[in-house]
């Protein structure tokens, strides 16, 4: 086992993710920070990150908008030479910040929760629904605009407008609700 | 008989062992033990006082047997046994005890525990040592003649070591030519000598030389025998011309009509035709017919070749020719494979045109290759403005190969150097790691970043042709975060070289079974000692050298060939080696035949006898390795130094009570 003396976040960091004690391999090449399509909008690239959690700046590390700005498409992962599961040590740095209310991103959170709520509602994401709903309740100044965008999407049919729902959600509902109370209890102990 | 009399030594190591055993207390309580005479323990019994106090005592107390615990038999069975000789006791009458890898070292949090632990081991050394047995070591006569197997740097430095030393080699190649990976090269690094200047007269001298059969084209088919007696079958490829004739004029490739793509000497860059040399420097000069890709043995016309040719050389009907080799010894240096670029689909390689793989650059540079070392683009003529050179393709990434290939870094240095001469391009390189390890080295880069290229620390991860920007317009991008700024960049450019790595040839698994080498966790061949034995392998009379123990450069590879070569020569000067008696032994009275061990056996040491209906132990191919004592089935095959008696007792040793203080009763 992996472990930092005297550096429990970083252990705390590989306890949470499967697969995370690949993280003390990092090599700081920093093909995940190229490889990252919303690179250029975060704070610290990740490989700047894994330093930080190898620093111990827990602080510093999940108020950084990097987990946020994670799109989950996973180039990182792919190319990583040493196979360091980046993407799901997004998701552990993610849940951290929310737990211990540290992220200094509430649009970041905000989206995440509200693309959350049309999955447990439906199972999948509705784009349309998830613009519309997140952008009116956050910051309605930029309906116009992004309204534009919405408009050559849908006329290029990369929009749909109704939204589709896949068979048994109660039965995903369930699951969820079984998961958040067996998180609820691990969060207690 | 008379009683046994054992001398037990137990060793401090210094801290090793004393700082976690109670070095005197083990030293006190195994006097107890049934036929122990004397008990002594030792600051350092590998020095020579310790070894002094063994032989002094053998004399003294009339020792039959001596049991040292100490470190591993790895590190000093071969100094103990030596004392036991001097002393005139047979060297096998005397056993190790493991006190420092076994106990000290692994229990270092629990003194009792290691101290009990050690007790147990010098007991059951106490106890099989009395049922040792006298054995003699073998002796086998060696041949004087080598077999080089490879005919790159290594095995040329090899094969001439041996020859100007006055013994044969037998140098087999399976291209037609010798030369090997260094002939393709412009360049070499740091120096920047040309490739061709230094390795041609090695090459001239290897084809010249009156100790040196020369054997290329041609491919070792299996392998018999053992150190000092080998039968080697080679197969001499049909090269179609006739060598004593041949004067390697060019006539018949110069008028051949079937132009194919040079995958092998010009990377698939340049051409050559259905009868031809790799390169003019090729050693041998004479052609060879590329059967598969000549019109005439597809329609069985043109013989084109054969009209032109001034001496009649050209054979068509030539055959394969099979030769048997009696050689002592056999030296490996089969090379490397270049990692293919392919395989990483993020880097464009086969899809983007002008990204190149180092190998293609060292033609591409080379003034005797395609564009007779004009640097230019795909389109053969452009020159590009600015170049990428990306380091670390298909090394140091666990998708590909984890190991480090330790050339990338210094040719990418000279692949710099060479496109800033020739076409004042402006060069990036994309490195996670600088190596630049040897002797030089630093120096070469430090000449590189004064002649203006730029270095950017991370790994590239996409090579991409969509623009996005009109800087980007046509160009290539590489697309990377820039570590040490922690921002990602887009770095536009002309041409890509990719500096991908080596790994082991795509046989090196057959070619070790034959030759009873093994491959590593990377697929190289496995030496014998990491540090201490790095061109001997666990055959005796087979070494390694070269780029198929390991990724390494010119000068490591010639090292290499060297240091295999000083191996050999000592073993044919001796004219015979000695190897260790612990041997497999079979009673042929209680044989059943049933040759289950046979097949067993991993070094093919084991013959059946037809008349007898029997099966026999070759001992010198032998290596006690006990598999067929294991697996015989009316358990009459006996392994030397190994007996069921020493194993029992070794056994009954080990379970005694650490914990009393009373004397203990023999327990066989």
């Amino acid at each position: 086992m992996t472990t930092r003396q005297g550096n429990m976040f970083f252990d705390r960091v590989v306890k949470a993710t499967p697969g995370g004690e690949l993280l003390a391999k990092c090599l700081q090449c920093g093909s995940c920070g190229g490889s990252c399509p919303s690179g250029a909008d975060m704070d610290h690239t990740p490989r700047a990150l894994f330093a930080m959690i190898n620093a111990g700046m827990e602080n510093e590390v999940l108020s950084s908008n990097t987990p946020w700005y994670c799109v989950s498409c996973y180039a990182c992962t792919t190319r990583c030479p040493q196979q360091i599961p980046i993407t799901d040590l997004m998701y552990t740095l993610k849940e951290m910040a929310i737990r211990t209310g540290r992220y200094d991103h509430p649009r970041a959170a905000k989206f995440s929760e509200t693309f959350i709520g049309f999955v447990e509602q439906r199972g999948r994401s509705f784009e349309a629904g998830l613009a519309t709903r997140y952008h009116l309740f956050h910051h309605p100044q930029q309906v116009v605009k992004l309204g534009l965008m919405g408009v050559g999407m849908l006329r290029r049919n990369r929009l749909p407008l109704r939204p589709k729902s896949i068979r048994g959600v109660d039965q995903l509902q369930a699951i969820l609700t079984e998961a958040k109370a067996i998180a609820a209890r691990e969060v207690e102990a | 008989m008379s009683e046994p009399r054992v001398g037990v030594y137990v060793c401090h190591c210094g801290h090793n062992i004393a700082g976690t055993v109670d070095v005197e207390h083990v030293a006190e309580w195994a006097l107890n033990l049934p036929n122990v005479v004397v008990s002594r323990e030792n600051k350092f019994m590998c020095a020579s006082t310790g070894q002094e106090q063994v032989e002094q005592d053998i004399k003294e107390f009339d020792l039959t047997h001596v049991v040292v615990a100490s470190c591993s038999p790895h590190m000093h069975e071969k100094t103990f046994r030596n004392a036991c000789a001097r002393a005139g006791l047979n060297p096998y009458m005397f056993e190790m005890a493991n006190i420092r890898e076994h106990a000290s070292w692994v229990h270092a949090n629990d003194k009792d525990g290691a101290t009990n632990k050690a007790k147990a081991l010098v007991s059951a050394a106490v106890s099989r040592v009395i049922f040792h047995e006298p054995l003699e070591p073998m002796q086998v006569s060696i041949r004087p003649e080598t077999l080089v197997v490879g005919g790159g740097i290594a095995g040329i430095q090899a094969a001439l070591e041996i020859a100007d030393a006055g013994y044969h080699v037998y140098l087999v190649e399976r291209e037609p030519s010798i030369g090997g990976h260094m002939a393709m090269f412009d360049k070499t690094f740091p120096t920047l000598d040309c490739s061709a200047c230094i390795l041609t007269p090695k090459m001239f001298d290897v084809g010249a030389h009156p100790n040196i059969t020369l054997l290329t084209y041609s491919e070792v088919e299996r392998v018999d025998g053992y150190v000092g007696n080998f039968t080697v079958r080679v197969r001499k490829k049909a090269g179609m011309v006739d060598q004593d004739l041949c004067t390697g004029c060019g006539s018949c490739w110069e008028s051949c009509p079937i132009r194919i793509v040079d995958n092998v000497f010009e990377a698939g860059l340049g051409h050559r035709k259905a009868i031809y040399r790799p390169f003019p420097q090729a050693v041998p000069k004479y052609p060879v017919i590329d059967v598969p890709n000549c019109t005439y043995y597809k329609s069985g016309k043109c013989r084109m070749c054969e009209k032109v040719c001034p001496t009649n050389a050209i054979r068509f009907d030539m055959q394969d020719e099979v030769v048997e080799l009696e050689v002592g010894n056999i030296i490996l240096t089969t090379g490397f494979k270049l990692f293919d670029a392919r395989r990483v689909p993020n880097y464009g390689y086969g899809r983007l045109e002008n990204v190149f793989t180092s190998l293609e650059f060292e033609r591409l540079t080379n003034a005797a290759g395609p564009t007779e070392g004009k640097i230019v683009l795909r389109d053969g003529e452009t020159p590009p403005q600015s170049v990428a050179i990306i380091h670390c393709v298909g090394s140091r990434d666990r998708n590909y190969n984890t190991h480090c290939s330790a050339i990338c870094c210094m040719s990418s240095l000279k692949f710099a150097h060479l496109v800033m001469e020739k076409t004042g391009a402006q060069v990036y390189n994309f490195y996670i790691d600088m190596r630049p390890l040897h002797k030089g080295y630093e120096e070469f880069y430090h000449r590189i970043m004064d002649e203006g290229a730029q270095f950017i620390r991370g790994k590239v991860s996409e090579i991409t042709d969509a623009a996005r920007s009109p800087e980007e317009d046509g160009k290539l991008v590489v697309v990377c975060e820039d570590t040490l700024i922690g921002q990602q960049r887009r770095v536009p450019v002309d041409m890509v070289i990719l500096a991908a790595g080596l790994e082991p040839r795509a046989d090196a698994q057959a070619v070790g079974y034959m030759f009873g080498v093994g491959c590593g966790d990377t697929g190289f061949f496995t030496e014998r000692h990491p540090k201490l034995d790095p061109v001997a392998t666990v055959t005796e009379g087979v070494f390694i050298a070269g780029a198929c123990q390991g990724a390494k450069d010119i000068p490591d590879s010639v090292a290499q060939g060297a240091a295999a070569a000083a191996r050999v020569l000592g073993t044919i000067s001796k004219r015979e080696v000695a190897l260790e008696p612990i041997r497999a032994t079979i009673d042929e009275e209680r044989c059943s035949g049933c040759r289950i061990c046979n097949n067993m056996c991993p070094y093919h040491a084991i013959d059946f006898i037809e008349e007898k209906g029997v099966s026999r132990v070759n001992p010198a191919l032998c290596k006690g390795c006990g598999t067929c004592v294991a697996a015989c089935p009316s358990q009459v095959i006996t392994g030397a130094h190994f007996t069921f008696d020493q194993l029992m007792a070794e056994i009954d040793g080990i379970l005694v009570d650490v914990l009393s203080d009373q004397p203990i009763v023999e327990a066989v």
